[in-house]
């Protein structure tokens, strides 16, 4: 089976002032098809670097990112956009909701954006998979974390992308939420064969996912490949 | 979807919102109101001079249309020679005086007869003609605006008069005097500024004024009925660069709210435009969001414009009467296009800043 994702040799390397950091030191990952793989590592490993470079939201200094056979690298600024619009969904630690729409707005637009316009079928079909049904007008600022967090999630896989990234989705969240953000992820992971890489600092929510992969330095120091 | 995210944008920040609207109606108010004063007063100025009825006017060679600008360089006996063309049946001499004693008005010196006989006379709201030196006629808008009533005496060119009568608006001028004590008090004994010309039957006119000009050569001889169109701003030395001034700076205004306002929007929702790109929007898409909730505000702002120009135009009329405020539906369509590319040309910076924002930087705004 082909990966859906492939790195190879990957460099991020950031200027700060007159000096170069390099926060990837040549990333060589595979993650295939309905994995849900886990990424830890302590803080200024690289790990969200990681995830901005492999989900096309910033460019590579060196190396090559195959996500589902497009070379991210080779691709420009408009390229990489339409990248993350069709194949990849993001969650993040701060949920990232728009203040001004509803809970339905939020998802909705992700659909608008992805260009197919409002599939009503599939809207109810993830809403009611995470629970969001009596929710769904409601502001974000309505809304408690996990729901807040639930919204995101629903935001990410509305368009069936290939790949979800979740940076530390759980970091804002009690255990009581985070124990069911984790488990709805392991739930889409399972039930819909859903692609994820998820950043975590935490063992245990590590353990949620089939791979823990760790970084240290900018590099992977273990679990690079699945067995 | 788009439009959804706007309204919501827009109701999310009421004040910033408010701002921005009163500013884009400001602008339009001001660029309706100072083009519908200029072009009113023309109008009005016109129609004035139309309403005396005459066929054909007559003035000294280079002078302007806009008539008390031309002073009193015409010999009062050309008025005999004119009177004597064949087709020609009245002759109304007028001697034009700017007063700006207790406001800024013109006043016509006339000769009661000769200018009778050419408008076909006044209508008399109260009192009766000018008979003595020192009357003075005025006309109804005039003595509403002035709570002017006939006996009283009135102050103008720096002499009393006494208020002969109140006559219905619409021959020439507001103030009337006559002729002898005009030119006394001017200094242009035996001149005039004007000749009114009346011919036997109208559409004589263009051979009278052949006529005319055989006797006058290089004088201004003009049909009367092409004046209303002659009395544009265009015509008037200065007033166009004027208008254009008034219309660049409420552009400028709305341009500089709009440009902040928008400015002060991105960096808020920094954040916000890093969702939309790692969801995938465009720069277009981005570019879109910010020009179109700019058009939202300024379609707000130019309809609150619209009507604060017409509140505006009912004060100024009922402060002072005498004003004519001319909002024209083309020059609402002006303003209204005025509005949006201002704005657009004020939000396109932001949107273009927006719209290359580093995503990764965006989303980790605070």
């Amino acid at each position: 089976m082909e990966p859906i994702l492939k790195t190879e040799n990957l460099w991020k390397v950031f200027r700060a002032g007159r000096l170069d950091v390099s926060a990837l030191r040549g990333v060589d990952v595979d993650v295939f098809p309905g994995e849900f793989v886990s990424v830890m590592g302590p803080s200024g490993c690289g790990k969200s670097t990681l995830l901005h470079v492999i989900g096309g939201l910033s460019q590579a200094t060196r190396g090559r990112v195959l996500l589902d056979g497009n070379d991210l690298a080779a691709l420009g600024d408009a390229g990489r956009t339409l990248l993350r619009r069709h194949k990849v969904g993001f969650v993040f630690q701060r949920f990232n909701l728009l203040p001004t729409l509803s809970a339905r707005g939020n998802i909705a637009l992700a659909q608008h954006i992805h260009g197919d316009g409002f599939d009503p079928h599939r809207f109810d079909v993830v809403t009611r998979m995470l629970g969001l049904t009596d929710r769904l007008h409601h502001r974000p600022s309505e809304l408690s974390g996990g729901e807040q967090q639930r919204v995101a999630i629903a935001r990410a896989i509305i368009n069936e992308p290939k790949i979800v990234l979740a940076d530390e989705p759980t970091g804002n969240l009690d255990t009581k939420n985070s124990d069911n953000v984790l488990g709805l992820l392991r739930q889409l992971n399972k039930d819909l064969g859903q692609t994820i890489v998820m950043i975590t600092h935490n063992p245990e929510a590590a353990a949620y996912g089939n791979r823990v992969l760790h970084m240290r330095d900018g590099l992977v120091v273990d679990g690079a490949s699945a067995n | 979807m788009i439009r959804h995210m706007i309204l919501r944008n827009v109701m999310y920040r009421p004040v910033r919102t408010c701002i921005t609207i009163i500013a884009v109606a400001v602008e339009v108010t001001l660029v309706l109101i100072v083009v519908g004063l200029t072009s009113g007063m023309l109008s009005d100025t016109a129609k004035r001079i139309e309403g005396i009825g005459a066929d054909i006017m007559v003035q000294p060679p280079s002078a302007s249309i806009f008539m008390a600008f031309s002073g009193a360089p015409m010999p009062i006996e050309i008025g005999q020679r004119l009177a004597q063309l064949k087709n020609v049946r009245a002759v109304a001499p007028v001697l034009l005086q700017f007063n700006s004693t207790n406001g800024l008005d013109i006043v016509y010196g006339i000769d009661p007869q000769t200018f009778h006989q050419v408008s076909g006379g006044f209508i008399f709201h109260d009192g009766h003609d000018l008979q003595n030196a020192n009357d003075i006629l005025v006309d109804d808008w005039y003595a509403k605006a002035r709570k002017v009533k006939v006996g009283q005496t009135l102050h103008i060119l720096g002499h009393d008069f006494h208020v002969a009568g109140i006559v219905e608006h619409g021959k020439g001028a507001r103030l009337f005097v006559l002729m002898s004590t005009l030119q006394e008090l001017s200094g242009a004994r035996d001149k005039a500024s004007v000749f009114f010309i009346r011919c036997v039957h109208p559409e004589q006119t263009t051979k009278v004024i052949g006529e005319i000009s055989q006797l006058l050569p290089h004088y201004e001889v003009r049909p009367l009925r092409d004046y209303l169109s002659l009395m544009t701003s265009s015509n008037l030395p200065g007033l166009q660069t004027f208008i254009r001034s008034m219309i660049m700076l409420a552009a400028g205004i709305g341009f500089l709210v709009i440009l902040l306002s928008m400015y002060t929007t991105i960096i808020e929702r920094t954040r916000e435009i890093g969702v939309l790109k790692s969801l995938g929007a465009s720069r277009g898409y981005i570019v879109r969001v910010i020009l179109s909730e700019t058009t939202a505000l300024c379609l707000a702002g130019i309809v609150l414009g619209f009507a604060m120009s017409y509140g505006v135009r009912w004060l100024f009329l009922s402060a002072f009467p005498t004003l004519s405020i001319a909002i024209a539906p083309s020059w609402l369509l002006r303003a209204a296009a005025i509005a949006v590319i201002g704005g657009w040309v004020g939000a396109s910076y932001p949107a273009w800043i927006a719209s290359r924002k580093d995503p990764v930087e965006a989303l980790a705004y605070e």
